[in-house]
């Protein structure tokens, strides 16, 4: 399984903060509870040979192969839920294993295989990499870590396009991370939009401080886990709305309110101060590169016949790749070509451990 | 009641075995204490007792006016890292509101990285610092549960370290709403450069050179 952050992003801090009452509690319990969180990391030693982003089938099959070559490798990935393998409810044509089984079984069984061999695994969201140091650093939600090679397997749910006033207004309400942010919508209306695991635990820690949450999901109904739609439809500072589509984000120096839109209904103005977006689309995800690669026009990176970018030791693979069948094997192969790369990037040396011999 | 937990401490004394030149903290707190002051001292006061590298003052706003005049302390609580021993060097780096959280690590990264004497900065950033004729300061604002503001915070103390130029604060944003307001602030991490210049999130050092530059 996963290795548990004493502070998962997505995870359990919402059934410990569940009984704060203001942000004095809050802060008092960050003295009592949270002073060792980032101190776990502290004491560890942070170097990899190999970082994979992304736990997906492609991210995950090059975790066994890297693994089994004895690279130190590690994998950070955001949430079961959050990649296409992941939120597909059944696939049966992955060679050998018949199905139909779910989508986020099938990548546990990828994980798991790739723990067995020695990789580690972290539940974190990658913000930013920095290719320019020697080794190069990834950066996590929760920590900074240094590898050799690291092999991009984000998929491609990225959002296609932010909406109109989102951009100019971020950090003036226009918000991804409510943990980060929620302390300054205290006792105010803010919308939260989307319709995942993400997006309903962020919701949650909003309550803490928002006088009213506006739950807007773009979809007819939930892709997030029972417990949370549960909790979530339940809360008496949620107000949950199915299937709008969000417009823009108004407002002229700050956030005064989302345009939205419900299926087959007139566009509206709600007035909110905090807009937190947690939406998904079918774009390759690389925002975290921070425009240290080039892309095309169409935000796709290149590789060449080995994964590797235009970048040394910085490798792409699965659905990120515009160019390639978004079938999960697919990805999974690629992961495989992209791990022997690796291996031979760091050792010099073109094979790999294999078993038929 | 202490804050830090056993199994901290622990982690804590294992890491400072490795510190090799003398640091002092400083912190600034207040006889009737702010919101937050007391924790704040007591937490300094429990991390100075871990290592004998580590040595801890502590001074009261109001009585020790001109000592925070000095350090150019004008809000509390306040902590500061800095080159200790026989030989004291403060290099700017500037705690404002308590560093609890996520923040605590930066207390640690930044203990660890001034008794190392090396900010580990890239080449490109160094060779910026090292030309610098005007002052630079940062102010970096945070929140205790902000996962990536550690990162924008020690950036900014590792060029406070590099060049006597840069001052960087932490800027805790819910205990100084005046200044959240005043650099309207409502989202972290947010770093104010020269008072002008904004970059929102934890950028990477390419990214942050480059505002630098046009701060300054
Ligand atoms: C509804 C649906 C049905 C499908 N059905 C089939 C099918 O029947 N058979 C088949 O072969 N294929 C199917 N596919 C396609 C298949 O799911 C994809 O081709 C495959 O999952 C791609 O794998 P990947 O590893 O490249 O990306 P993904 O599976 O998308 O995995 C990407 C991973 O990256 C992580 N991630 C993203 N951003 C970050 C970040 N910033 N930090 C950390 N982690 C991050 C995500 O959490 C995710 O786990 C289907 C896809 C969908 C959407």
């Amino acid at each position: 399984m996963f290795r548990e952050l004493q502070f998962p992003k997505h995870q359990s801090y919402l059934r410990d903060w569940s009984n704060l009452e203001d942000w004095t509690n809050l802060k008092k319990m960050n003295l009592n509870m949270d002073l060792g969180m980032g101190l776990s990391n502290l004491g560890g030693p942070k170097e990899y040979d190999v970082i994979i982003v992304g736990g997906g089938p492609g991210g995950a099959s090059a975790a066994i192969y890297t693994a089994r070559a004895d690279l130190r490798t590690l994998v950070i990935d955001k949430g079961l839920t959050a990649g296409a393998l992941g939120i597909t409810a059944k696939i049966s044509n992955y060679p050998g294993v018949p199905g139909p089984i779910a989508g986020a079984d099938l990548v546990e069984i990828m994980r798991r295989q790739a723990e067995s061999f020695g990789a580690e695994f972290l539940t974190d969201k990658v913000v930013g990499v920095d290719l320019s140091s020697h080794p190069k650093m990834v950066m996590a939600g929760t920590d900074t870590f240094h590898a050799k090679a690291i092999i991009l397997a984000t998929g491609s749910m990225g959002r296609t396009n932010t909406v109109k006033g989102e951009a100019e207004l971020l950090g003036r309400g226009v918000s991804y991370c409510a943990t980060c942010d929620g302390a300054f919508f205290r006792d105010k209306p803010v919308a939260v939009i989307g319709n995942n695991d993400e997006a309903i635990e962020e919701a949650l820690f909003l309550t803490k401080f928002a006088s009213r949450i506006h739950l807007l999901v773009p979809t007819p109904a939930f892709k997030a886990r029972q417990v949370l739609t549960d909790e979530i439809t339940h809360h008496p500072n949620v107000t949950i709305q199915m299937g709008v589509r969000l417009k823009e984000i108004v407002g002229e120096d700050q956030v005064e309110g989302v345009r939205i839109q419900p299926r087959g209904g007139e566009e509206t103005v709600l007035p909110v101060n905090g807009a937190f977006v947690y939406l998904q689309g079918g774009q390759p995800i690389t925002d975290y590169l921070m425009g240290q690669v080039e892309t095309t026009e169409a935000g796709c990176l290149s590789v060449d016949a080995e994964m590797q970018t235009s970048v040394p030791g910085l490798y792409a693979i699965g659905d990120l790749l515009c160019s390639h069948i978004k079938q999960a094997v697919v990805a999974a192969a690629d992961g495989v070509i992209a791990a022997v790369a690796v291996d031979k990037f760091i050792h010099g040396r073109n094979k790999i451990q294999t078993d038929w011999k | 009641m202490a804050l830090l937990q056993e199994a901290d401490r622990k982690v804590l004394k294992e890491k400072f075995a490795e510190l090799k030149n003398p640091v002092k903290m400083v912190v600034f707190t207040q006889e009737m204490e702010c919101q937050y002051c007391k924790e704040t001292r007591q937490l300094a006061e429990e991390v100075a007792e871990l290592s004998d590298m580590i040595t801890l003052e502590v001074y009261d706003f109001v009585k020790h006016q001109e000592i925070a005049e000095e350090y150019n302390v004008d809000k509390i609580p306040a902590t500061i890292i800095m080159t200790g021993g026989d030989d004291p060097k403060d290099y700017g780096i500037r705690f404002y509101g308590i560093p609890s959280g996520y923040e605590f690590s930066s207390i640690i990264e930044d203990i660890m990285m001034v008794a190392g004497g090396e900010t580990g900065l890239g080449a490109e950033m160094k060779a910026w610092a090292a030309a610098l004729d005007k002052p630079v300061h940062l102010q970096v604002f945070v929140t205790p549960t902000c996962p990536y503001c550690p990162r924008a915070v020690l950036m900014g103390h590792q060029l406070a370290m590099e060049s006597d130029m840069i001052t960087a604060d932490m800027v805790e944003a819910i205990e100084f709403p005046h200044l959240s307001n005043k650099y309207a602030v409502q989202g972290v991490p947010r770093t104010v450069i020269n008072e002008t210049i904004h970059m929102e999130g934890a950028a990477p050092e390419p990214m942050l050179l480059a505002k630098l530059k046009q701060a300054a």
